[in-house]
């Protein structure tokens, strides 16, 4: 595969929405949401991972190679997420 | 094979053609993948060295719902925010350095390179300046550390993840920041050309990958501290 080139009007989207979530995120804080306010932070951290890693990272656009990489890391770091949790969640304490 | 065979390209500097594409790679795009996938493994062995540390921080943010509730209310929140603003804008540059390193522009890319490692700075700044001011506050955990609150180890130990990962965090930032001034001098030795740019594009992606690992300690650090709740 070639090398991927993305052109430069799609960063400068990605980065103008990057920066719209940061603001959004920041504003949402200030909300009372309870504990939907970890939730909303967390979800709007990953979208914005996945901006920067999707564009200025290239991943969109790399071999199969790179997002089967990719896709191990994540899905082994939920592994451990999910597993340690089943344990600590159901605890009597 | 080919390769061998074949003219260089036109614009592989002279003196440099070896650069292009070393010889036990059958094809340049082969030499390219492979540095891809290498850099992207090398990015899941940090995934797994950050994620163990955001587990661990779950954990005893379950454990101390109050106590780190309490922590992140300490939290400069605009600061926080405008130094997402500023990794944002350094990873920005930085995609633009690939794409300028892409197109064989190296003027420009020395230029971005430079760029980024100055925005990078300043968020360092920002970083230290906050960790100043907690020190000052005798928040840093250890013998100074000072609390009046009930679940005081708690509020310990909010600290000392706030420390170790935004820590950890500023180590890789300053060793990127290392790598982008060797960037810097390779270009002006002219090292990079539209054919050979392969290190760019993968102190790139590092880039990239320490903005996106703060982009979660921002979330958990300093968005839950406004509202007190378990």
């Amino acid at each position: 595969m070639a090398e991927p080139t993305i052109r430069r009007k799609t960063h400068v989207y990605a980065y103008l929405g990057l920066l719209g979530l940061t603001l959004i995120t920041t504003l949402l804080a200030f909300l009372d949401m309870g504990p939907f306010n970890s939730v909303v932070a967390l979800t709007i951290a990953v979208i914005q991972a996945a901006l920067i890693a999707g564009v200025f990272m290239h991943a969109l656009y790399e071999t199969v190679l790179v997002r089967v990489i990719l896709t191990g890391a994540v899905l082994w770091f939920l592994i451990m997420i999910i597993l340690t949790m089943t344990d600590y969640l159901t605890r009597n304490a | 094979m080919a390769s061998t065979t074949s003219p260089p390209p036109p614009d592989v500097l002279p003196g440099r053609e070896e650069l292009a594409h070393r010889e036990h790679f059958a094809t340049p795009e082969q030499q390219r993948e492979t540095a891809m996938a290498g850099m992207w493994i090398f990015l899941a062995t940090e995934i797994m060295m950050f994620g163990a540390l955001f587990m661990a921080y779950t954990v005893y943010r379950l454990g101390h719902p109050l106590a780190f509730a309490e922590g992140s209310k300490d939290m400069e929140i605009v600061l926080g925010s405008i130094n997402t603003a500023i990794l944002i804008t350094s990873s920005f540059t930085m995609a633009l350095a690939a794409l300028a390193a892409q197109e064989g522009n190296t003027r420009l890319l020395g230029w971005l390179l430079i760029l980024t490692i100055l925005i990078g700075l300043a968020f360092l700044g920002i970083k230290f300046t906050e960790y100043y001011n907690h020190y000052q506050d005798h928040k840093a955990p250890g013998v100074w550390f000072e609390s009046n609150l009930s679940d005081r180890g708690g509020l310990e130990m909010f600290y000392v993840f706030y420390f170790i990962m935004t820590g950890l965090h500023a180590i890789h930032m300053i060793i990127g920041i290392g790598i982008l001034f060797v960037l810097w001098l390779m270009t002006l030795f002219g090292r990079f050309s539209r054919v050979y740019h392969s290190p760019v594009i993968v102190c790139g992606l590092y880039w990239g990958f320490v903005d996106i690992v703060w982009v979660f300690l921002f979330a958990i650090f300093y968005l839950p501290g406004l509202h007190l709740h378990g």
